[in-house]
């Protein structure tokens, strides 16, 4: 090992002996990998030419392979050398992929950023929206360029049913659901929806320093309410016919059956809701809910979805300058016009285009009560189990005792150590 | 590993430690008694065979000796050495503007340190039985010599390989194929199960070492940080029996009861009905296991149909279901039996065919005497043809319920992404009430990458496989069983 | 007498009613497979057993690959795996077969036994060594390296084959070594050519593994390119959460395609199944 040690060191030496005379290899053809969802191919693959022709003094060779953005982190972790140079994932997965040194720090290369697309990395924060910066952003680093703002979910619904009054709170909405004959759906068996009453409530999640999640579900929230309630008015709405509760990923099946009148979901959904509810497609904020004695604002994650690169990327330069190219102000309006992802880029925001979305103008409308998601890897078994509980209607309104052991459980499986 | 041997019995194992007891004393036998050469055959390998001019045989192996060496100097010691602490040194990394690449410094690789020590032991391990062999096959030709006996020419050599040592020529790549898909593979995770190999010690970027014993004492349940891991495992593993046993003996039975229907007389147009029942498992699993899988979903056809029916208000009213569908594949319970129950529809079609296989075999004259005596055909089928069946597939049944505690697919593509536990203390432990030991030690790597509880796990399904296997071949085999049905 | 003959044919239709039913029932959800590949809608229908409207657009859209989509490429690329698991694997499954049941030498007991022990350990277990395994020679997204995972180990499975081996008459083999020939001509000369039974089930059996993973496919094809997919990923993956929507009859449709070759392959290797285990079985 000392004598590769040697070797090693010799050959770095003879790298920055060779880059001090200035011979950069500028003739060496830089070989990238790219990952990006299996609905984004065709863009991605218009964006890489795109890439290209920006930087025509090198020869790339980029190839294009599917990952969805959702299972990121299960396919990095496997294997981090394997992974792609350049991959899209979803801003919940930025902790586990920067402990596990899948993402490198992006602010040790500004430099590299100035000297070959001209710009810092300051003008990629001030470019998007402050929200993803921080989401993108580690103990003040950036990990990660923002590439789109609507992972997050607000309400569809089908304005020939529902008045623009019936879907203010949930009371209204099951209400005037059961009148004509239809359920709401919302995913409850899952800790990035069922998470929002209690964010709506005042509680919190956070990140400790060893990786471990912080919750407090089990106490009394910043606004005064207890754990206890919020489970209650939980399971008060699911306990109520008109409303159902949707298995995680089942949702655009159910709204294709067309059982639903209003629907809790995100951006990936308005295709399917526009085909749906035809002339009557709509969509809002979600509605307030019963706490108590008063009505408070349903709360909602606001996710978002990040190019980044692998620290153990063979030509790392120039993957950065790949992943801030698909990320920037062109590539994030392409994506917007030929997908409907709504952007990050804030003049991409301003746009009319965007501003007259119907689905993106929702996410905005409810942005105001979104809340950036910090949990690490042992919150979602638990806090699914936690919905689930709620959705079978396994726990009684009138049984404070078992609600809060439950919460307790919760707690207790959520901050456990990681191994 | 053959000492942990089942099956064969006592005698097998006393023969295994005979022939190792042999093989040292011959060596014994060779270094003491052999020549100068025999002698120089323990340094220089090819020097016996060069004596007896053998020169091909010498150069061979002189070759592989000088193989092994290189081997040794060049890749073993890279990563032997660091074995016991399982490497050092963190990955460090600097970013040069000139050729846009990250410089790396030279880290250790924990998991690449285990594997290739591994691999290092393994291909000494062969080379020191080589090594034996060789001296004593030295000191075989030295007395060959002495007493003028035939020296094989190189020739000759070649043609014993496909002679009366043949057997070596058929087996060389097959067991080298096991040696590096499975055995090395299974070696490596027995040793990864007493490290703490998990997300918090991931390689390239961390570093895992060994910590003894800890995981299988935090997986029965002694304190440790995994507080819920024994009260999963005992859950789970209960379910994994109850599984493997009923998965097993239903199709066993129901597929001896169809192939009974199929071939009786009585049957008109046996081999369409039988065609019919084999498609279902001429469907890929992956197919129709996902397909089975959403017309069972909560808001799936079967739902539909049953809410349409009344079914479900039905089950509702008795108390059977709270929920506004029926949770077939989502509630404990409802769960567990259509798992089973949807077994009973891959795995019956298959029994079939082997019951029918034995069947037609059966001793047609123990069967005319029978009818001659005027037994019924119940009495014909108890006394004759179950004995019958049980004598030529009990093997099968054991096997079968082994392959069953580690029956993955059926459960991982029924479950996966759909069942949803609202058992609060599996999920705390990340398991659910309806996950075998191997899905869940698989979800455990894929999903929370928790690799040295993964391993522990692998061990003791392994341990659970062998004392099953061992305690009824044991049952099984004392009878006499050639002879009877002969 | 007519009353008895009666009953007997009432006994009869009975009988065949309970197998037609069982029929019936078993093929409940080949029958919705098949309907729903024919469905005109995308997505999973849940509201009724038959599609409302039908066409073959999935099977169309299948043979003009998209992005995601790639069926006949993928169906290339299992083939080709398919063939060289199938001649490694046949060799190594009829080699130790040979070995372990025609000759005898020293190793043959402990041989059996390790093979015995390393069936015991669960597979998916091994998986992640394996993997690293192959990318420290550099085969992690290659067919050979797939091929490899599939057949390398498949000596293991040898004991059906042995079995049968088992029943090959001694006598024979004596006398063909009394005549001078070496042991590999019996093997090739006598023993092989009384075994079509168990040829033809090794064959299509190992042919058939290709076709039926996904766990260990993903996992050494993970670079993501859609086109160097097998069928059961590329299918498997079309049921991903954000895609199943749109791709649940198209997986129907390939569910379909592919299960007919398979089928008919089932159909041919039964016969031998039946013959190879039992023949195996009754006399070893």
């Amino acid at each position: 090992m000392k004598m590769s040690k040697k070797v090693a060191a010799s050959v770095l030496a003879a790298a920055m002996a060779l880059s001090m005379t200035g011979a950069a290899s500028a003739e060496e053809t830089i070989s990238l990998t790219l990952w990006g969802a299996e609905e984004d191919q065709a863009l991605l693959a218009e964006l890489v030419e795109g890439f290209k022709e920006a930087y025509p003094d090198q020869s790339f060779d980029i190839q294009i392979g599917v990952e969805s953005e959702s299972t990121a982190k299960d396919t990095v972790l496997t294997d981090i050398e394997a992974a792609a140079d350049v991959y899209a994932f979803a801003s919940d997965q930025i902790y586990d992929l920067v402990k596990a040194g899948a993402l490198a720090k992006l602010d040790d290369y500004g430099e590299a950023l100035q000297g070959v697309a001209g710009k810092t990395l300051d003008d990629v924060k001030a470019a998007n929206d402050a929200g993803s910066v921080e989401a993108a952003s580690v103990d003040g680093s950036l990990y990660a360029f923002p590439m789109a703002g609507d992972n997050g979910f607000f309400l569809y619904y089908d304005s020939s049913v529902l008045s623009e009054e019936d879907v203010a709170s949930w009371d209204s909405l099951l209400a005037a659901a059961e009148a004509a004959g239809k359920q709401v759906g919302m995913t409850l068996a899952s800790g990035w929806y069922n998470a929002s009453f209690f964010y709506g409530a005042g509680f919190t999640t956070g990140l400790n320093e060893d990786g471990t999640t912080a919750i407090d579900w089990n106490g009394t929230s910043a606004d005064g309410y207890t754990g206890v309630q919020v489970v209650q008015s939980m399971l008060n709405i699911a306990g109520n016919p008109a409303f159902m509760a949707v298995a995680d990923g089942d949702i655009s099946n159910q709204l294709a059956s067309g059982a639903l009148c209003a629907v809790v979901s995100g951006t990936w959904d308005a295709v399917t809701a526009q085909e749906v509810y035809g002339d009557g497609y709509a969509a809002t904020k979600l509605p307030t809910y019963t706490l108590g004695e008063e009505q408070v604002q349903q709360g909602s994650v606001a996710g978002y979805k990040f190019v980044g690169v692998n620290a153990y990327a063979d030509n790392f330069g120039w993957a950065v300058m790949l992943a801030d190219y698909l990320t920037n102000e062109a590539s994030q309006q392409a994506r917007f016009d030929q997908r409907e992802i709504g952007p990050t880029n804030l003049t991409v925001v301003e746009s009319d285009s965007v501003k007259a979305n119907t689905a993106i103008a929702a996410l905005a409308e409810q942005s105001p009560y979104g809340v950036v998601q910090l949990v690490g890897g042992k919150y979602w078994d638990p806090a699914a189990t936690m919905g689930e509980l709620i959705a079978q209607g396994k726990l009684s309104v009138d049984d404070e005792a078992g609600i809060q052991e439950a919460l307790d459980t919760l707690v207790e499986g959520v901050t456990a150590p990681i191994e | 590993m053959a000492n942990e041997n089942k099956g064969g019995a006592a005698a097998a194992v006393g023969g295994f430690f005979r022939a190792i007891g042999g093989f040292f004393s011959d060596f014994g036998t060779a270094v003491v008694k052999g020549d100068a050469f025999t002698r120089l055959s323990l340094v220089w390998m090819g020097a016996g065979y060069a004596k007896r001019k053998q020169y091909i045989k010498a150069l061979l192996m002189t070759l592989l000796e000088a193989g092994i060496i290189l081997f040794t100097v060049f890749f073993a010691m890279q990563y032997v050495p660091k074995f016991g602490s399982l490497g050092t040194v963190e990955p460090e990394q600097v970013f040069n503007m000139q050729t846009m690449k990250n410089e790396w410094n030279d880290y250790d690789n924990s998991f690449q340190i285990l594997l290739f020590s591994l691999f290092s032991f393994v291909v000494w391990f062969a080379a020191f039985v080589v090594w034996v062999k060789n001296v004593i096959h030295a000191y075989h030709l030295q007395k060959k010599e002495e007493e003028g006996g035939h020296i094989n020419t190189f020739r000759e050599d070649l043609h014993s390989l496909i002679e009366e040592k043949f057997h070596i020529t058929l087996l060389t790549l097959p067991v080298l194929g096991v040696v590096i898909f499975t055995m090395i593979p299974i070696l490596l995770l027995i040793f990864v199960a007493f490290t703490n190999y998990d997300q918090n010690h991931m390689p390239p970027t961390s570093l895992f070492t060994w910590t003894g014993w800890t995981n299988f004492i935090s997986l029965f349940g002694g304190g440790g940080l995994t507080s819920t891991f024994g009260y999963a495992f005992v859950r789970i593993l209960g379910w994994t029996l109850v599984w493997a046993f009923f998965a097993t003996f239903t199709t066993y039975i129901g597929g001896i009861l169809l192939s009974l229907l199929l071939n009786s007389r009585k049957t008109r147009l046996p081999k369409l009905w039988r065609t019919l029942f084999i498609i279902t498992i001429a469907v890929p699993q992956f197919v129709s296991l996902l397909l089975v899988r959403n017309f069972f979903s909560n808001g799936g056809i079967v739902n539909t149909i049953c809410a349409n029916i009344g079914l479900t208000g039905f089950l509702r009213d008795i108390g059977l279901v709270s929920t506004s569908y029926i949770p077939f594949l989502s509630a404990p319970g409802w769960a567990h039996v259509m798992i089973i129950l949807i077994n009973i529809w891959i795995g019956v079609p298959y029994q079939m065919l082997i019951a029918t296989g034995v069947l037609m075999n059966l001793p047609s004259d123990q069967l005319e005497s029978a009818r001659v005596d005027g037994a019924s055909p119940f009495q014909v089928f108890k006394s004759i043809t179950m004995p019958y069946l049980l004598f030529v597939t009990g093997p099968a049944l054991v096997t079968d319920f082994v392959k069953n505690i580690n029956n993955f697919n059926v459960i991982y593509l029924l479950t996966q992404d759909v069942y949803v536990t609202t058992n609060q203390a599996m999920a705390n432990s990340q398991a659910k009430e309806v996950d075998l030991l191997v899905t869940w030690l698989f979800r455990l790597t894929q999903e929370y990458y928790n690799y040295k509880m993964a391993s522990a796990i692998g061990i003791i399904v392994f341990i659970i496989c062998a004392v099953f296997t061992l305690i009824a071949f044991n049952r099984m085999i004392k009878g006499d069983r050639e002879g009877t049905y002969q | 007498m007519k009353k008895m003959k009666s009953s007997r044919t009432s006994s009869i239709v009975l009988h065949n009613l309970l197998i037609a039913f069982l029929a019936f029932f078993w093929l409940i959800p080949i029958i919705w497979l098949v309907c729903t590949s024919f469905s005109a809608y995308s997505g999973m229908n849940t509201s009724t057993f038959f599609p409302q409207e039908w066409s073959i657009v999935n099977y169309g859209k299948l043979f003009h690959p998209d992005t995601v989509a790639q069926f006949p490429q993928w169906f290339m690329n299992t083939f080709i795996i398919a063939c060289f698991t199938c001649v490694i694997s046949t060799m190594f499954v009829l080699m130790v077969a040979y070995a372990t049941s025609v000759m005898r030498f020293p190793m043959r007991k402990p041989l059996m036994n390790i093979a015995v022990i390393l069936n015991l350990f669960p597979g998916m277990l091994a998986m992640i060594a394996v993997y690293f395994i192959l990318k420290s020679f550099n085969l992690t997204n290659s067919y050979i390296g797939l091929i490899m995972v599939y057949s390398a180990s498949s000596g293991l499975g040898y004991l059906i084959a042995k079995g049968f081996f088992d029943t090959v008459p001694r006598a024979l083999c004596e006398a063909a070594r009394i005549d001078g020939c070496s042991e590999a001509r019996i093997f090739w000369q006598v023993i092989l050519p009384m075994s079509r039974p168990i040829i033809v089930y090794t064959v299509i059996s190992s042919f058939l593994v290709p076709w039926m993973d996904f766990v260990y496919a993903k996992m050494i094809l993970n670079a993501g390119i859609s086109t160097k997919y097998t069928v059961a990923i590329g299918l498997y993956k079309m049921l991903d959460k954000s895609l199943i929507n749109s791709y649940f009859t198209q997986f129907c449709a390939g569910g379909v395609l592919v299960s007919i070759p398979i089928s008919v392959l089932f159909f041919i290797m039964q016969k031998f199944y039946v013959e190879g285990i039992t023949g195996g079985a009754v006399k070893g």
